[in-house]
């Protein structure tokens, strides 16, 4: 018989379904229990999702973007000799490829900067400004008191990390050195102005990287540096995987890298994340799940007899155990849905005005997270953890039904 | 025609492995719509028979046939099966669902059965109506009477059409004026519509009503007086 058309199911849904608000307190604690743990899980599984979250959205739109493309010699040792061949008219045909929201070239070349009081090693970056403004949303990231992004049209401009302007104790308009070796090996320098200073939620991003203007490192040099890489953005990020295979079939000898590929401390810091959530809520559930077997079990023995009239006069032992196991579930899916209400609103409120916590993260920083963290929960995670909860229940009624199947009717109407 | 068949029937329990007979070798009929009464001194073996009766235990030795169905050898869910079909309980403490009105503590035994709702909504109305609880088919246990209670577990018995009715110290917990109020409605269900009663008591007024009064001493039938 299908036990969701037999009559009998009605019946035992509705005696289960009001034996929950039979005793009220006791049901009340323990959908409050359920309440307040699902959403305490889920609240901090949204902090700490958010975080990644907002890491890798920061550190595409910063520092990586969604795809890259190299010369594969490039990406061995990072000599700049290893240049994209043709790289203007590639960048012309990525632009017109569908999906792909912009696109922009960057000269790469590794070197130093130094100012009066200190030397760091750096990555030079080349840019057009108009074009990289695009791509990357760096610009962005200068405060008020930061300066520009490559304001004016003076040659010789810099725009460097928060991070390093510290490390070598200049402030804007402050002059640096760089030296780098050209395409010809030979050893070049020339002063910077510092024309800006950003200030991005990784500080050894902000440490490693400068900016200036590809025109003004060609002109140094007396040459073209040449193109080192090519970053493009999509117009959505699920995009990546078609945007990916259509670009290795259009360029076969250049190597094309999503986000993960070039960062995957991102992408392991994301899985990592995932299963770290899970196992967090994991531990909430399994905390709960004991609380409602002890609740439960007590519902049990305080109706041995009722359990004993209901076998004796013909109720099968099957019945009675899903009668058990309805009561349960129906406990924890009340408390789980206020749960999920209640953590869908927590989340939904924190998402929009953020959490600072830049007074006690200075550490964050350094591991490229933002002090500010805006809590994320993906639709995905509330269906796995609806699931999970369900789940749940289930298991944390077993015990109880089965101690109800052990009960002898003849002894348990005798009960007192 | 016998609806109940006792040959040889013995139940022996071990206390502290000494063997102590509960029943020892009954041999009995019961007849349908007979009103009998099963009396005896606490421990002579009452309720073991009527638990043996009702298929809730199993006896050491014996048989027990109803309607020519050996019950002692049916497995655990044709049992209950077979309870649900052919016998009708009152109990002692009246045991209602407390969360049940008094129309969904009949109506729930039909349920099990498979009844259609619209049989189920006009027999528990018949049932409610001829135990005089017509107009509290929708109160709860908590707000009826004890008297009340077990009335509604009359019907409740009679709910599922039973061959016969097992009825454990009905009046036990009852006043004078419920236990024969209760009475009254029993006899008039077996008179009206033979419906066969079988209870355990103590009660004298069970006994002066009962048409016929089985004694029970140390586990043996001492007494079996057939009323005019």
């Amino acid at each position: 018989m299908n036990p969701f058309t037999d009559k009998s199911s009605v019946m035992i849904f509705k005696i289960s379904f009001k034996n929950v608000w039979r005793n009220k307190v006791r049901s009340f604690i323990v959908i409050i229990a359920i309440t307040l743990g699902l959403a305490g899980g889920i609240f901090t599984a949204s902090i700490i999702t958010g975080m990644v979250e907002q890491k890798i959205r920061t550190g595409i739109n910063n520092e990586v973007s969604h795809i890259q493309v190299h010369n594969p010699e490039f990406l061995k040792n990072y000599e700049s000799q290893y240049s994209i061949p043709h790289a203007d008219s590639i960048a012309g045909i990525i632009s017109k490829m569908p999906s792909v929201r912009a696109v922009c070239s960057r000269t790469r070349i590794t070197g130093m900067a130094a100012s009066p009081n200190s030397v760091a090693g750096v990555q030079i970056v080349g840019v057009d400004p108009l074009q990289e403004k695009k791509v990357s949303s760096l610009n962005t990231t200068i405060p008020d008191s930061g300066g520009g992004y490559f304001k004016g049209s003076r040659k010789n401009q810099v725009v460097i990390g928060r991070k390093l302007a510290d490390k070598l104790k200049v402030r804007l308009k402050s002059k640096i050195v760089i030296r780098f070796q050209n395409t010809d090996g030979n050893l070049t320098e020339a002063a910077f102005s510092v024309n800006g200073i950003f200030q991005t939620s990784n500080t050894t991003f902000d440490e490693t990287n400068v900016f200036v203007k590809k025109r003004d490192l060609d002109l140094l040099t007396g040459g073209d540096n040449g193109i080192q890489e090519i970053a493009i953005m999509l117009d959505n990020i699920e995009k990546i995987p078609v945007a990916e295979t259509a670009l290795r079939t259009r360029l076969p000898g250049l190597d094309v890298e999503n986000w993960m590929e070039i960062r995957p401390d991102m992408a392991m810091v994301t899985s990592a994340i995932a299963i770290e959530v899970y196992i967090l809520l994991g531990i909430i559930l399994f905390a709960l799940a004991f609380g409602i077997v002890n609740t439960m079990l007590m519902i049990v023995f305080e109706r041995t007899r009722e359990l004993g009239m209901l076998m004796a006069v013909g109720m099968s032992k099957s019945k009675v155990f899903r009668m058990i196991m309805v009561e349960t579930i129906f406990l924890t899916v009340i408390g789980s849905i206020i749960g999920m209400v209640l953590s869908v609103a927590l989340v939904g409120f924190f998402h929009q005005r953020g959490i600072d916590l830049s007074s006690v993260s200075k550490g964050l920083g350094a591991y490229g997270f933002d002090p500010k963290i805006y809590p994320f929960i993906s639709s995905e995670l509330y269906i796995n953890l609806s699931l999970m909860v369900f789940c749940t229940g289930i298991l944390s009624a077993i015990m109880p039904a089965r101690k109800a199947l052990k009960l002898k009717p003849v002894e348990a109407i005798r009960l007192e | 025609m016998n609806i109940i068949e006792i040959k040889n029937l013995s139940k022996v329990y071990d206390v502290k492995t000494i063997p102590v007979y509960a029943l020892n070798g009954i041999d009995l009929a019961f007849r349908e719509g007979e009103f009998t009464s099963i009396v005896g001194p606490s421990g002579s073996g009452k309720t073991t028979m009527l638990n043996l009766l009702g298929g809730l235990d199993s006896p050491t030795g014996g048989e027990i046939r109803i309607d020519n169905i050996d019950i002692t050898g049916l497995k655990s869910r044709k049992l209950i099966d077979f309870r649900l079909r052919n016998i009708g309980f009152v109990f002692q403490s009246f045991n209602l669902i407390p969360v049940l009105t008094a129309k969904e503590n009949v109506e729930f035994i039909m349920q099990l059965q498979g009844v259609s709702k619209a049989r189920r909504d006009k027999r528990t109305f018949e049932l409610l109506k001829s135990v005089g609880l017509g107009d509290k088919i929708n109160t709860r246990p908590n707000k009826l009477s004890g008297g009340q209670q077990q009335r509604v577990a009359v019907a409740r018995a009679l709910a599922s059409k039973p061959k016969f009715i097992l009825a454990d110290e009905p009046t036990a917990n009852l006043d004078s004026k419920s236990a024969e109020n209760l009475l009254e409605i029993m006899e008039k269900l077996n008179k009206e519509e033979h419906i066969t009663f079988i209870f355990s008591t103590h009660d004298a007024r069970v006994v002066a009503k009962a048409r016929r009064v089985i004694t029970l001493e140390d586990g043996k039938i001492v007494g079996d007086v057939l009323k005019n």
